[in-house]
């Protein structure tokens, strides 16, 4: 067990910690009661990083090819370690805040004030915060250590437990709501003195959870094999989706088909608001998906798609532009009807993508990533100017975006918006499915790998990176028209660069090239700082820090495709991977050097 | 195609790389049938010469003629789908592609479902799409059980390097070529494969149909194969005829072992 | 398969349009109309009397000097992305960030000065620890972001560490924003630098003449730097190959992190010189800069400092200038809302006509 690793660990968690009270995670949310009044978010913060470190540590570490587990015993003493050394990395940052003046750290650090000093030496003299902070972030450590090490039988139950009980304790602004339109009685869950959830509630939740995870581990996995449904979003298919007759299979998939669409009513008004909001993103992502998942273009200027989208959308369907005294008819516009003006929105995105693409799309990879997000901020720059003010209105946006009715079932309302991205939805999918396993994604897979010889084997290299470009923008503009329809009024602060960079958070979170992913990734990237009100704020600080932390750790995202996957990998993984493979199968050829040229390119 | 005259004939062709020389008024005709190999010391201008031929790199002055026609300034695809398919001297493959995509792949220019095709995918393309796998999984097989079967799944990257040799081969068979540019089809194989390779290159004539250029540097396999060598120094043609004849051939003697000083 | 079916080899015919060069016919077709909006442009805008809405020649001479003091700031953030770039072939996309962080950084030290009057009292010294302190920050900040987000990715693809960078901007500036707040906030100026200055008959406000002779003191020393000394050398090795550098013994970790800390120096001068003459700062400065700096870097030819140099200053006058003069003969109302969408431009037909940029060689990169 290295002393020295659990040392370095350990300060990097405690200048985490330091980090996370100045930038304002911590005492600002002293408040925020997850469990009784004793459990709240700022005291979770200030154990997070030790816990971290302490699960980090008790990994299974791969040397020279030899793997190395620590004992439980060893995880325990090296996450108390770790622990420790951020307990007094954090106690030697309040001896000094509470010696120099917290009012003159202040000055500077807008969060240090005399609030986050008391929170900080738990309303004690420092030297015995001091003490309390290192025996603390030791025990966090130590039991972070203890738990990845312990048996599944002991691990997994916990786990479920602590990590449901926190879910509902974060979702405090939702969960009770929807209990409530249920008609379900959940006083004895969620507190309405505290908000957060009841010691009693907690200790119900934590023990179904176990107790479900006991039984899953105990005979579920047999009926869980059978019930296996067919990923609807997978997108490695070689069988049709009901092609096998499997009827387990297709019975599940309408099950879960007639579930997803009761979901507005269960989850309710609030989260329905939400949930169009992942979807509108969910649209934008799979378009940019297939720009840089199936062609391999970096795009970082996506959200023109959008705004042509929602703008074209908008001037089509006879929106008005917002100025001082009321509203004015745009210098162009039409009143069609909103399922007309549709196809004319999406050969308008698909003709700019055509447009800007053809000059542009034969430069490298990240000066192609420049180039576009240039162009994105063009149309920012563009709907904003005063010079555009009489078609889209300039700063002020256009309003009455007429909603997108059918037989008077109208989709303002975020339980019937549902509905619509829903199908929007399906309909992406459907077309990213069918190209991705045709003659058009093949060319596209070819032309990823490796550019010049794909070309060389006869695939027209620059048409289908058109294609590609365009066809993401059609798709984009979707999402751009779905969201004209939700909000009904459109502003430039909408389409700023931001958006883009979202998108291409989800797509990268979810996996690259995976629709699942997309999926999951905007459920996670948007839906939970949707739901998660109070962290509005810091949702940029985490999507740069996700970005970062996927790419590093886990750049395949959560849901990978597999294909794609590989290509992330370091060249040197592949050779491993290669030679393992090798060692496995019986070859009648000495081993030789992989290629691995594409990644060099 | 003009009867009197060649399957490909390369006039003149020039091309300088900074200030040096790649190819040098290099003359080379190929007619339809032929196997011809290509030999010379290393950076004689083989390889350059096979990216002119396939539209990689464009010539400085000179003409490249197919079937009678200049294809100077034709794209790299465009070449594949008049009939020239090319592999290369370091195999490049689609590594995380399977192998029977990879042939399928080399099928794109002899198929032609589009955007709209794809995505309604009637029932033509369903049967495009079979063609295509047919006959990718043919071309597969004309080096027998080797890149076929279970082999059709597994990616390209787990592939042995003979194996990769074989199915970069493949996928320009796929592509049902007129004239195969094979760029060094031998290098880093053990004797038997070696062997097996100069069988096939034989067979791809006999079976397929195809007209050869081969640039080669194991003279078993040259002379095993060829029906006329061609030898390369300084980017021009140095000496031209049977095998027996070049292999004999001062200048191309000279040019593998070097100039002896002269006085 | 010629076996399994006659071959159909000899009728295959390529159409006329398909052989067409018709990337150098959009090119040709793009470059004469933008020749002619932008000379139509300048012609009108030239042509206007001062009435409607035509410019004095003072306004004109005012433009330019603006630009020249832009372009001295940009040149010395360019350097940083040319720098990196020349290095590890990799757009350092959080360099704005860098350089956010040093005028940011600065800001305190000048405030409190201020308030306390050191500022105005001791302007020499309370200059210079100001200056040292933004680049302290801009250096530790560009050497962080290079452990923590580039270097684990050193053998990744090459859109990997793209994608972090993008990242380790966004949260660099929203960690700025948590620590000090989203307002932008005043930044003094020490009052020896008020005012202008009478430079052959032309005025130039103080802070001007400072950035520009601080902008190219700072790019001499970098040159001398770069070509004079052992760890310069060891950067062109490294910039030259990278694998033949480490085989010569050149630790090629240190001499990246070295590059990295260079580009955070100029960052932290460009950070202070910047807010000396915008007089704010805010957490959102970094990105418009760094996207025109960027610019600079590829016009002039990424990897080379006399480039980002030339660029910078070409960059900084079309901004001052170009919105201005082609635009206002158009009758477009407010022009300079329009600055950023210009530099995007010129960024694209950069890429698109020269993607080697001026002084290189023409030739795209392989593509």
């Amino acid at each position: 067990m290295a002393l020295g690793g659990a040392v370095r660990a350990g300060s990097i968690a405690g200048i985490v910690t330091i980090y996370l009270a100045l930038v304002g995670l911590v005492e600002r949310f002293d408040e925020l009661n997850l469990i009784g009044t004793e459990v709240t978010f700022a005291r979770l913060a200030l154990i997070a990083a030790p816990l971290v470190v302490g699960l980090a540590l008790a990994r299974t570490r791969v040397v020279g090819g030899e793997s190395s587990t620590p004992s439980v015993r060893e995880a325990t003493i090296s996450g108390a370690i770790a622990g420790a050394t951020a307990g007094v990395v954090v106690a030697i940052a309040v001896v000094f805040a509470d010696a120099f003046g917290i009012e003159r750290i202040g000055s500077v650090f807008q969060n240090a004030d005399a609030g986050l000093l008391a929170f900080l030496t738990f309303d004690q003299p420092a030297a015995v915060a001091a003490v309390i902070h290192v025996v603390i972030a030791a025990a966090a450590g130590a039991a972070a250590g203890a738990y990845r090490r312990s048996p599944a039988a002991i691990r997994k139950p916990v786990g479920a437990a602590v990590a449901t009980t926190l879910a509902l304790g974060f979702l405090q602004r939702i969960v009770p709501i929807s209990l409530d339109q249920l008609n379900v009685e959940r006083d004895w869950l969620y507190s309405k003195r505290t908000g957060g959830l009841t010691w009693i509630g907690a200790i119900v939740v934590a023990a179904v959870a176990a107790a479900l995870s006991v039984a899953k581990a105990r005979g579920g996995g047999r009926l869980r094999d059978r019930l296996r449904a067919p990923s609807v979003l997978g997108d490695d298919d070689r069988s049709e989706l009901f092609g096998r007759a499997i009827p387990w299979r297709a019975l599940a998939f309408g099950v879960g088909f007639l579930l997803v669409l009761t979901v507005p009513y269960i989850v309710g008004s609030v989260v329905s608001e939400v949930l169009g909001t992942v979807m509108v993103f969910a649209l934008l992502g799979l378009g940019l998906n297939i720009v840089v998942g199936y062609a391999g273009l970096l795009d970082l200027g996506y959200v023109f798609f959008f705004a042509v989208g929602a703008y074209a959308t908008a001037l089509l369907t006879g929106a008005t532009l917002n100025t001082f005294t009321g509203s004015a008819e745009p210098v162009i516009g039409a009143s069609l009807n909103f399922y007309l003006a549709i196809p004319i929105v999406v050969a308008i995105a698909a003709g700019a993508g055509l447009m800007i693409g053809a000059p542009v799309l034969r430069l490298r990879g990240d000066y192609l990533a420049l180039v576009t997000l240039g162009l994105g901020e063009v149309v920012t720059v563009l709907i904003a100017s005063p010079w555009l003010v009489p078609l889209v209105g300039g700063p002020n946006g256009m309003r009455n975006v007429p909603d997108a009715a059918i037989a008077g079932f109208g989709f303002r309302d975020p339980q019937h918006f549902f509905y619509l991205a829903l199908a929007f939805l399906l309909l992406a999918v459907f077309i990213s499915r069918r190209l991705i396993s045709s003659r058009i994604g093949r060319a596209w897979t070819a032309m990823r790998e490796d550019e010049q010889i794909a070309d060389a084997m006869g695939v027209a290299t620059t048409r289908y990176k058109l294609l590609a470009f365009a066809m993401g923008g059609a798709i984009g503009s979707l999402g751009g028209a779905l969201f004209a329809v939700k909000i009904g009024s459109l502003t430039p602060a909408s389409f700023q660069v931001i958006v883009s960079i979202q998108v291409l958070g989800l797509v990268i979170l979810g996996g690259i090239g995976s629709l699942p992913g997309v999926i999951v990734g905007s459920l996670v990237l948007v839906g939970l700082p949707g739901l998660l009100r109070e962290f509005e704020e810091y949702r940029f600080l985490a999507y740069g820090a996700a970005l970062v932390a996927v790419m590093i750790l886990r750049p395949q995202g959560l849901v990978p495709n597999v294909r794609r996957s590989r290509e992330l990998q370091d060249e040197e993984q592949m050779q491993d991977a290669w030679a393992r493979q090798k060692s496995e199968e019986e070859f009648e050829e000495p081993p030789v050097e992989p290629t691995g040229g594409e990644l060099r390119a | 195609m003009s009867d009197a005259g060649h399957l490909l004939e390369v006039r003149n062709v020039r091309k300088q790389f900074g200030g040096v020389a790649a190819l040098n008024g290099l003359d080379l005709h190929v007619d339809v049938g032929e196997i011809v190999s290509v030999i010379g010391p290393n950076g004689a201008g083989k390889s350059t010469m096979f990216n002119v031929i396939t539209g990689l790199s464009e010539p400085d002055g000179g003409d490249v003629l197919f079937k009678g026609e200049s294809i100077v300034g034709l794209l790299p695809h465009q070449i594949v789908r008049i009939g020239i398919a090319r592999t290369f001297q370091n195999v490049k493959l689609f590594p995380n592609m399977t192998i029977l995509e990879n042939a399928m792949v080399g099928q794109h220019t002899r198929s032609r479902t589009g955007l709209v095709g794809a995505i309604v995918r009637p029932p033509s393309v369903r049967r495009e799409e079979e063609k295509i796998r047919e006959r990718a999984r043919l071309a597969l097989r004309f080096f027998g059980t080797r890149l076929a079967g279970f082999r059709e799944e597994q990616s390209a990257f787990v592939l042995s390097y003979a194996n990769r040799r074989r199915l970069e081969m493949a996928r320009a068979i796929a592509t049902e070529p007129t004239l195969l540019c094979l760029d060094e089809p031998t290098a880093g194989m053990n004797p038997r494969e070696t062997l097996e390779m100069r069988d096939n290159i034989v067979r791809m004539r006999e079976e397929l149909g195809l007209t050869v250029i081969v640039i080669e540097h194991d003279m078993r396999v040259v002379k095993g194969v060829s029906d006329r060598v061609v030898a390369l120094d300084y980017g021009r043609k140095i000496a031209e005829g049977s095998y027996d004849e070049v292999a004999n051939d001062e200048r191309v003697i000279e040019a593998y072992l070097g100039t002896k000083a002269v006085g | 398969m010629a076996s399994a079916e006659p071959a159909r080899v000899g009728d295959v015919q390529l159409s006329r349009f398909e052989t067409l060069p018709w990337r150098r016919i959009i090119l040709v077709f793009l470059a004469v109309t933008i020749t002619v909006v932008v000379a139509l442009g300048a012609y009108q805008t030239l042509t206007l009397d001062a009435g409607e809405g035509g410019l004095s020649t003072s306004a004109w001479r005012d433009f330019t000097v603006l630009g020249i003091a832009q372009g001295s700031i940009l040149a010395m953030i360019a350097l940083g992305y040319s720098l990196v770039y020349g290095i590890l072939r990799m757009i350092n996309f959080a360099h704005g960030e860098v350089f956010m962080a040093g005028a940011f950084g600065s800001f305190f030290f000048a405030n409190a000065y201020a308030q306390s009057g050191f500022l105005n009292d001791n302007v020499v010294v309370a200059m210079l620890i100001v200056t040292v302190v933004a680049i302290a920050i801009s250096a530790g900040t560009a050497m962080l972001l290079e452990r923590v987000a580039y270097r684990p990715l050193r053998n990744a693809p090459r859109l990997v560490p793209l994608i972090t960078a993008v990242g380790a901007s966004l949260f660099l500036q929203n960690t700025f924003r948590g620590f000090f707040g989203p307002q932008p906030r005043g930044f003094p100026k020490p009052t020896v630098l008020e005012g202008r200055l009478d430079l052959l008959g032309v005025p130039v406000a103080k802070t001007q003449v400072l950035v520009f002779v601080v902008a190219v003191v700072a790019m001499i020393a970098l040159e001398l730097f770069v070509s004079r000394t052992k760890t310069g050398r060891a950067m062109r090795a490294v910039a030259e190959d990278r694998e033949i550098a480490s085989l010569m013994g050149i630790d090629v970790d240190r001499v990246i992190v070295i590059t990295f800390a260079i580009g955070g120096v100029l960052a932290g001068i460009a950070g202070v010189l910047f807010s000396l003459t915008f007089e704010q700062v805010q957490f959102t400065m970094g990105f418009r800069p760094g996207i025109a700096a960027f610019t600079a870097a590829v016009l002039g030819g990424i990897g080379s400092i006399g480039g980002a140099a030339l660029g910078g200053f070409v960059i900084g006058l079309l901004q001052a200038i170009g919105p201005a003069l082609f635009l206002t003969g158009f009758g477009i109302p407010s022009p300079f809302s329009l600055r950023d969408a210009f530099v995007f431009i010129v960024l694209v037909l950069v890429l698109v006509f020269r993607p080697g940029g001026l002084l290189g060689s023409g030739e795209a990169e392989k593509v």
